[in-house]
């Protein structure tokens, strides 16, 4: 890496980070889980004129063109305020997959301005939890099926559904309120929404069609991983600091908490987990925007997600004991913390599911050597 | 004089690698025990004549004069190769403590006696009272004319039973305000009457440390390196780059490949519980190495290192031990059995790795001290 380019990822990351610290930070996530909104469209209008959804898009695009690393820096500075904006969904998957497959129409552009969001419907369920198969239909001009896990579906414009079509996958794009459609919301831990969608004969839109539908989602499920990765970096920085401030001054037997050794060893391990975590999600998207195979960039995805959520369950988890009895009220910040890094790593694969990935790939890549 | 430094980092890495390649003896790869010199002489001296027995020395007192990014990657390559470090207290301690605190005296006599391993050294740190807790030592030289008289015990002195000389830490002032106050240098004949050395025996059954008692031992004064009672402060200086290299990744590194060749040849990979456990393994060198990376950086940049560098020992040697944990349950019943255990044609000796591992925590300042290192240090507490 250039000296100019950490240089303009260091500017991005003080312009990300100053306008939700002025948005108001931590407090800015309570404020809106309180109220009945989902998120704020002032902020989001902000987030987009500064550039932010386009840090990884083409510039021909309207995006930055600077890569996945840059990308990661903005996911970092969301999940340092536990920003309640669908931003990672919408760089990795909406963008993500309209760069891929479908680069000149217009609603890309949209997007990125911050003038259509748009939700993406792919993961589908089965008996026992997520299904390998797309089993939702496209006819040539109706959708019928279900999808679930969608993040964002209900202040989306559209919503972007990868399904089977007649002669293999397809991306289509239907309208919120299309015939036919459905959409039941599951409260999160973090009172977010993941949503499942059915159609019913909806008429929906093709975009995208053939097996570079299939490469084009591992592609942008793979950055949205490694996104959510680096947005667990910016939470678990987060749950740390807060830890670190409460055990400087909270005080029992007439001394601060964190003049015990015992209290001491566990804040060490903390941040040696947190910066280890930091240090392998970069290098992790860094490793991918340069990588040759989309296998390693699987790998990379994996070796991210895994570290990030590991590290961010751990942090946060310590971070609520050693706040002791307030970590367990819902009036200290450090409980949003670990409600939202429920969420996180749940999505798109915790870090056991990474971490059965990442061997898989590795030893497909070593087999083909 | 070659100037290594004006190489590229990869003209120099495939230059140190090509000639490890061609010189080192095969049978001296990947020591589990630590040699006498007798045993690698015949590398010592290929070492001497290429001029590379001193890689961090400047090149005006014989070394190579190399900067950090350079010095990295020789050692990275070496430990690849699994080059012995050989007898090198007297390359990595005593040398640099000379050229930076001594007389052009002491550079003169004992500087090319260390590259030729006439001399062969070991360090006289460590007492029975003063382990963690090393400004507490009380091992006395007192002045007597022309020498000091020295008093006392030393422990875990590494090979001190295949040394010639030993460089000590000793207490000149008993009666200074602050213990670190009153401590100095000073350098020692081991051949002579009032100087005994016992073996310890490990748990792995090697007998790699030594006791050094001191009954009315002598030394020139001459031996005093730098001022007299500043020898806490020197020690400290030392140790600088210790630190990254006692954290590099190396050790995990091997470690995991000897896991990974002896689980595929227990076919311990078909069962998912290894598999999870192997990769929360892998995963975690990989990552410590990200975070390596990081500080071998900051050096490149021609940065000092903060205290923050301890985070390295302690993730590494915690992961180092882990690994040669796994690699004891996969050997199931024969676990506790002594020797290689053979895989294919590959034998792989899981209990030397495991008792390998376990003074890993503890030397080099314990990981507990680190912690509390990093605790005050870095965050401040």
């Amino acid at each position: 890496m250039t000296m100019i380019q950490d240089e303009d990822l260091r500017l991005l990351r003080d312009s990300v980070g100053t306008l939700l610290e002025r948005a108001g930070g931590l407090g800015r996530a309570r404020r809106v889980r309180d109220s009945d909104k989902s998120w704020d469209a002032g902020i989001w209008q902000e987030l987009a004129g500064a550039g932010v959804l386009g840090a990884a898009a083409p510039e021909e695009a309207g995006g930055l063109g600077m890569g996945l690393t840059a990308a990661g820096v903005v996911a970092e500075e969301i999940g340092r305020v536990i920003a309640p904006e669908p931003v990672v969904p919408t760089i990795g998957l909406a963008i993500g997959l309209m760069q891929r497959l479908c680069p000149q129409d217009p609603a890309l552009e949209a997007v990125i301005a911050g003038e259509a969001m748009l939700a993406v419907a792919w993961q589908e369920r089965c008996a026992t939890g997520l299904s390998d198969v797309i089993e939702c239909r496209f006819d040539g001009t109706t959708l019928t099926g279900s999808k679930d896990w969608v993040v964002g579906a209900s202040g989306a414009d559209r919503i972007l559904v990868v399904a089977e079509g007649t002669q293999g996958p397809v991306l289509v794009r239907v309208a919120t309120d299309a015939t036919g459609i459905s959409m039941q919301a599951r409260p999160q831990s973090d009172v977010s929404a993941l949503w499942g969608i059915s159609f019913a004969a909806t008429p929906a839109e093709v975009l995208a069609e053939g097996a570079q539908v299939t490469d084009a989602l591992a592609n942008a499920v793979a950055d949205t991983t490694a996104l959510a990765a680096a947005e667990l970096v910016g939470l678990s920085g987060a749950a740390m600091a807060l830890t670190l401030e409460y055990i400087k001054t909270r005080e029992q037997f007439d001394k601060p908490i964190g003049s015990f050794q015992v209290i001491q060893h566990r804040a060490v391990d903390m941040h040696i987990m947190q910066e280890v975590s930091q240090a392998a999600v970069r290098e992790a998207l860094a490793a991918m925007d340069h990588a040759e195979t989309a296998s390693e960039r699987m790998r990379q995805a994996s070796r991210a997600k895994a570290r990030a959520c590991r590290a961010a369950q751990m942090i946060t988890r310590e971070a609520i004991q050693l706040h002791g009895a307030v970590g367990y009220t819902d009036e200290f910040d450090v409980g949003l913390l670990l409600n939202r890094a429920l969420v996180l790593s749940a999505w798109l694969g915790d870090a056991a599911y990474h971490r059965r990935r990442w061997l898989d790939a590795k030893e497909t890549e070593e087999a083909a050597q | 004089m070659t100037d290594w430094n004006a190489m590229s980092d990869e003209e120099f890495r495939t230059e140190v690698r090509a000639f490890f390649e061609a010189e080192y003896p095969e049978e001296l790869r990947h020591l589990s025990h630590r040699p006498k010199f007798a045993e690698i002489k015949h590398w010592h001296v290929k070492l001497h004549a290429k001029g590379w027995v001193a890689p961090a020395w400047p090149a005006e007192f014989g070394g190579m004069g190399l900067e950090a990014a350079k010095l990295l990657i020789f050692y990275e390559e070496q430990q690849r190769f699994g080059v012995n470090r050989g007898r090198d207290m007297g390359i990595q301690m005593v040398g640099p403590l000379i050229i930076k605190f001594g007389t052009q005296a002491q550079k003169d006599y004992w500087l090319p006696r260390i590259l030729s391993c006439e001399d062969i050294w070991c360090q006289g740190y460590s007492e029975p009272g003063a382990g963690s807790d090393l400004a507490n030592l009380r091992t006395s030289a007192v002045i007597d004319g022309d020498d000091f008289v020295i008093n006392g015990q030393k422990i875990w002195t590494t090979m001190a039973h295949d040394a010639t000389h030993i460089f000590m830490l000793v207490r000149t002032d008993a009666d200074a305000p602050r213990k670190q106050q009153g401590i100095s240098f000073v350098l020692a004949d081991m051949d002579q009457p009032g100087v005994d050395v016992r073996t310890i025996t490990t748990l792995a059954a090697e007998t790699e440390f030594c006791e050094v008692f001191f009954d009315d031992a002598r030394t020139p004064r001459a031996n005093l390196v730098g001022e007299i009672n500043k020898g806490w402060s020197m020690a400290k200086a030392l140790l600088s780059f210790e630190r990254i290299f006692i954290g590099s990744p190396s050790l995990a590194q091997n470690a995991l490949g000897q896991l990974e060749t002896f689980a595929r040849g227990r076919g311990a990979f078909d069962d998912p519980v290894f598999r999870d456990r192997y990769t929360e393994l892998a995963l975690d060198v990989e990552d410590h190495a990200a975070l390596y990376g990081r500080f071998a950086d900051q050096l490149k940049r021609g940065e000092t290192l903060g205290a923050d560098v301890s985070m390295l020992k302690i993730w590494v040697t915690e992961t180092y031990q882990r690994i040669t944990e796994l690699m004891i349950e996969v050997a199931g019943p024969d676990g506790g059995s002594i020797g290689p255990l053979q895989v294919g044609n590959i034998g792989v000796d899981v209990l030397a790795s495991f008792y390998k591992a376990r003074p890993a925590t503890i030397y080099g300042g314990s990981n507990e001290i680190q912690r509390n290192i990093l605790s005050k240090a870095v965050l401040g507490l």
